[in-house]
């Protein structure tokens, strides 16, 4: 299980396969490598008789901080390549039958919090920091709007998606991004893999049965554009609209300025990853 | 008299507000003229990515009574053009390619809560009071209701249009009709001034992908819905038992 693996971590604990994203340093900042390798992994799980459930979380401080912004900068293409692997990422995590469980201790920004959607249980902590502040970017967050709108409703999904600010665990979990809210991101990883555990020990044909069932019956029926507003089509549409913007000069722009001023004075954490 | 909705532009922030205090900003024909063409002059500015955010509010102490029959009541034609006129202003509020930012200053009471529902975002205070009491007057909130289904899914939605009757500010927190709740009018204000500022310098291109996406998406676009929906609420209003109710309800 330890080959080639390209800052991700992997476990196996009684059947539980955890998969860990390990770039602590800089906030488990998402590239295009990180992103594959899980994809890879989540393929290998779904298809291993011996891994009941998957649990994804990440070494460090806080689950994942997003995309890794200076690789965005520096290397034309990366955006465009990050965007597409996490609609990949997000759709095989949302097409396992067997249970899948995200521990987003600390918190889950922009893309990390994208993949929210893809899990059948979310668990975060009080502290933590949920959200989307990608608009300041220059960077559209649509990718995340079909699987955002099933986990917490069309309503809801909008304001978080054009609001840059990001809410703590509490607002998170009324909100319904997160099932479970634990005091100490120490807890949350242990939490999430006793509830993949319980969540195997489910008979697993009556598990898978119920996940195909929901996802047959999300969209809501076809909307006036001729598509059906959550499914495949509409997760297409979703990336289209976030690439449109990537590696745009107003992009470029604006997180050339993010990283330029002051760099000297104790640059805040955040700058490895989405603010 | 001044303008029944004015329009103030304060850099890439936009504020529209319903000024027809004395009435508690009732929607009559004339209030939605204007809006209309505030809104129509909004929307060039927004598409030339002049403006990131517009503050939808109410002058005087309420945000909007909601609609004001008194001027077209008894007369079936004037009643569906009303009807309409509010369809069509909640398809252009949808539509801005900017953010829109509700701030419920005060009472926001059937399709005056409609434009709240219709707004990105909204927030209000504890002493509000807000709500669709339409089924108690006989009245079907048929322009509201596709909006509300997309704010708080069809079962809560279906569940608050039945039972009529107003709530807190805190309540329709709670239930999902505001995104935001301030313990007082004055926290409000602090509250959205620091909203504001961070919505401003959002990227315009990034922004409108953004809201276009999900307005595709969520069927926002559908403008045939919402004729239906006018039409559906006129024919109920100019129903005999329902224009009786209404006229003892106005004291006319």
């Amino acid at each position: 299980m330890s080959t080639d693996l390209t800052d991700v971590r992997v476990e196996d604990h009684a059947g539980v396969r955890i998969v860990l994203l390990d770039r602590p340093a800089k906030r488990n900042a998402l590239t295009p490598a990180m992103l594959a390798t899980v994809a890879d992994l989540v393929r290998t799980f779904a298809a291993d008789q011996s891994a009941k459930a998957l649990v994804l979380g990440g070494e460090g401080p806080v689950f994942c901080g997003g995309f890794d912004l200076k690789m965005c900068l520096s290397r034309p293409g990366t955006t465009a390549a990050l965007l597409t692997g996490l609609a990949e990422l997000i759709d095989l995590l949302d097409g396992c039958d067997k249970p899948v469980v995200i521990a987003a201790h600390g918190g889950a920004i922009a893309g990390g919090c994208a993949l929210l959607g893809a899990a059948d249980g979310v668990i975060g902590n009080q502290t933590g920091q949920y959200g989307y502040p990608v608009l300041k970017l220059g960077l559209s967050p649509a990718v995340s709007a079909p699987a955002l709108a099933e986990l917490i409703g069309w309503g809801a999904a909008r304001r978080r998606l054009l609001d840059v600010g990001l809410i703590d665990g509490h607002e998170a979990r009324r909100l319904g991004l997160l099932h479970q809210l634990m005091d100490w991101p120490e807890d949350v990883l242990p939490k999430a893999v006793r509830l993949a555990a319980n969540l195997a020990s489910k008979p697993p044909e009556g598990y898978a049965a119920t996940k195909q069932l929901l996802r047959s019956l999300r969209g809501g029926g076809p909307n006036q554009a001729g598509g059906e507003t959550t499914g495949a089509g509409a997760r297409r549409r979703a990336l289209a609209a976030s690439l449109s913007t990537a590696d745009s000069s107003e992009m470029h722009t604006r997180l050339s300025a993010l990283f330029a001023p002051a760099a000297s004075s104790s640059p805040p954490v955040t700058k490895d990853s989405a603010p | 008299m001044s303008e029944l909705a004015t329009l103030q532009i304060n850099g890439t922030v936009a504020r529209l507000t319903l000024n027809r205090p004395e009435q508690r900003n009732a929607l009559s024909p004339d209030l939605l003229a204007a809006l209309h063409s505030q809104i129509d002059l909004l929307r060039q500015k927004a598409v030339a990515s002049e403006i990131n955010v517009c503050v939808l509010t109410g002058a005087g102490r309420s945000f909007c009574a909601g609609m004001d029959l008194k001027a077209v009541l008894g007369n079936d034609a004037l009643v569906e053009e009303l009807l309409l006129s509010l369809a069509m202003f909640t398809h252009k509020l949808r539509t801005l390619p900017c953010i829109t930012l509700a701030v419920a200053n005060g009472a926001a009471i059937g399709g005056g809560c409609g434009l709240l529902t219709v707004c990105d975002m909204s927030i209000t205070h504890a002493d509000s009071k807000m709500g669709f009491p339409e089924v108690d007057l006989g009245v079907c909130p048929a322009v509201v209701a596709p909006w509300l289904v997309k704010k708080i899914g069809a079962g809560a939605a279906r569940n608050m249009l039945l039972s009529g009757g107003l709530m807190s500010g805190h309540e329709a927190h709670a239930r999902g009709i505001v995104c935001d709740v301030a313990p007082t009018l004055e926290e409000m204000h602090t509250q959205v001034n620091a909203m504001v500022e961070r919505l401003a310098g959002a990227s315009p291109a990034a922004l409108k992908a953004t809201k276009g996406l999900l307005n595709e998406l969520d069927d926002s676009i559908n403008e045939a819905v919402l004729r239906k929906a006018a039409a559906l609420s006129a024919a109920v209003i100019n129903s005999p038992a329902t224009q009786g109710m209404l006229r003892k309800k106005m004291g006319m």
